[in-house]
């Protein structure tokens, strides 16, 4: 039988049956915003803008300590340096897994490749022989990424920005099982989760799967058109709702962050 | 006429009661001996003996231990009278982890390669240079060994090795694990240790009486003569314990414990 959870019926007044985007323009595109429950994927191209939807995705909000936005490729003080300069809450949860990376697999890599590379000197031979334990540090970034999602309570907000650090490390097939039962535990508590993903490089076939898992489809392109760049999102599967389905120029404004053109340009 | 003057190799003297004897004043300098037997049959005991009667006399000695850990080592050799626990606080014995060493040189890994097996032996032959070892213990060499896949590249490594740590005047145990120490068995465990190995001292147990016996055999030990008999050992609080068995009876020798 099908987990249930009950929910409080002010909690349901409180955060009603949509959230925000974060982006105003959007959500009144989309009739009011994202479903409670949705899972997004959004498939982007370098430089589209993909990771500050994300990061302005976090920006509404509702419980800042039921909010968590996962990073693999930049640091806390280069997050909290964007979320400042827009004016977007600081008291959410930030992970940054690239830097924990960083620290406790590639540095260790590195240590190893001077001491096969240059030898022991005579306080790492001191410092060898009083060590006694292996330090257990091998990172199951993945499992842990998908407990502390898991863990989170009705009506959490999640951006994992973004998937292709996991997809390049593991099986894939564990990331897509993974992304199946994150959807499974947004439905189940009517949480947002927004997942960005490289088109760069992404198996044709992992890209329809975790398509057909999301119920919402998101791509972010760039192109030039003269001297400029366009830069749009394409709303490209949207469950039960395909009048949603469209393509979205977009700029970026330094008082909103990503701000749909709404007004049809004359060509 | 004058006779021919004679040449010895400078000696290690293991100070293991009975050991010096057998080896005509101890182990050539340099040499790799090979130290194998059977599980309990002694032999991380007399390398660890091997070791703390070295560092008595002043010299550096360096313990690398694969099959327990050193904590559990330090802890169990304690027992006995001759071991100081400040040979370990003032660096004339260092105990390494060999899980430790692994994870140091990114070697976490079931199988080694060549680059790795050369990674290896240089942080050996490192640590042996830089603290001055003069007496060093591999325990055990087969743990070790089961991870190089390849048999030549098992004697690459334990011939490099050997090698370096000779030119280094350094007098190394390698303790390899058999499971059987009679006559007919194996030395070692991938069977080319044996061959490289300057020494090899046989270690297992014979039954008497109902009793089980240990036993040490020095089969072969080059650049000394050597006695080649069984001989009783017992490991004692003030130390290993040699004596001859051959007054006990050649037949009952047959015997081993595993079967003849």
């Amino acid at each position: 039988m099908n987990k249930q959870y009950t929910f409080k019926k002010e909690d349901e007044e409180f955060f009603g049956a949509v959230g925000s985007f974060g982006v105003p323009k959007f959500d009144g595109e989309m009739h009011g915003g994202v479903p409670r429950g949705f899972t997004m994927v959004s498939f982007t191209d370098t430089g589209s803008g993909s990771e500050l939807f994300g990061k302005q995705f976090t920006s509404p909000a509702e419980e800042s300590e039921n909010t968590l936005y996962v990073s693999t490729n930049e640091g806390q003080q280069e997050i909290a340096r964007v979320f400042k300069k827009y004016g977007w809450p600081l008291d959410i949860n930030v992970r940054t897994i690239g830097e924990e990376y960083n620290s406790e697999v590639l540095e260790k890599e590195l240590l190893a490749s001077r001491y096969r590379l240059e030898g022991f000197r005579l306080e790492d031979i001191q410092r060898l022989a009083q060590t006694r334990f292996v330090d257990e540090t091998h990172q199951d970034y993945l499992t842990e990424v998908t407990n502390e999602i898991m863990s989170l309570g009705p009506y959490f907000r999640v951006v994992i920005d973004n998937l292709d650090f996991f997809l390049q490390r593991e099986d894939n097939s564990k990331v897509v099982a993974m992304v199946r039962m994150l959807q499974a535990h947004a439905q189940l508590m009517r949480g947002l989760l927004l997942i960005n993903i490289s088109n760069d490089g992404l198996n044709p076939s992992i890209k329809q799967e975790l398509a057909s898992i999301a119920d919402m489809v998101l791509s972010f392109k760039v192109r030039t058109i003269g001297t400029d760049f366009e830069t749009s999102m394409i709303v490209s599967k949207f469950r039960n709702a395909p009048e949603n389905l469209k393509i979205l120029v977009f700029r970026v404004t330094p008082a909103e962050g990503i701000t749909p053109e709404t007004v049809e340009r004359i060509s | 006429m004058q006779p021919a003057a004679v040449y010895t190799r400078d000696r290690c003297v293991t100070g293991i009661h009975g050991l010096d004897e057998i080896l005509r004043g101890g182990i050539p300098y340099g040499s790799t001996v090979l130290a194998s037997g059977t599980c309990g049959s002694g032999k991380t005991t007399v390398a660890m003996e091997f070791l703390v009667r070295g560092a008595l006399a002043g010299e550096a000695c360096a313990h690398f231990t694969a099959t327990e850990p050193s904590v559990k080592l330090l802890e169990n050799i304690r027992q006995f009278a001759f071991f100081d626990m400040n040979m370990v606080d003032t660096g004339l014995i260092n105990v390494f982890d060999m899980d430790v060493l692994y994870s140091w040189l990114g070697l976490e890994k079931s199988s080694f390669d060549l680059d790795d097996v050369h990674a290896l032996i240089k942080a050996i032959v490192d640590i042996v240079n830089t603290i001055g070892v003069t007496r060093l213990v591999i325990d055990s060499v087969t743990t070790l060994c089961y991870k190089i896949k390849s048999e030549q590249l098992i004697r690459d490594f334990l011939f490099t090795l050997g090698k370096k740590l000779s030119t280094l005047g350094c007098t190394t145990i390698l303790v390899s694990e058999i499971t059987s120490a009679t006559e007919n068995a194996h030395w070692s465990s991938f069977g080319v240790e044996e061959a490289i190995a300057d020494g090899i001292l046989v270690m297992g147990d014979v039954e008497r009486m109902g009793h089980l016996l240990r036993f040490l055999q020095v089969v072969k030990m080059r650049g000394t003569s050597h006695s080649r008999a069984k001989h009783a050992i017992e490991l004692t609080p003030i130390g290993v314990m040699l004596t001859p068995m051959l007054k006990w009876g050649a037949q009952s020798d047959k015997q081993g414990r595993w079967g003849a």
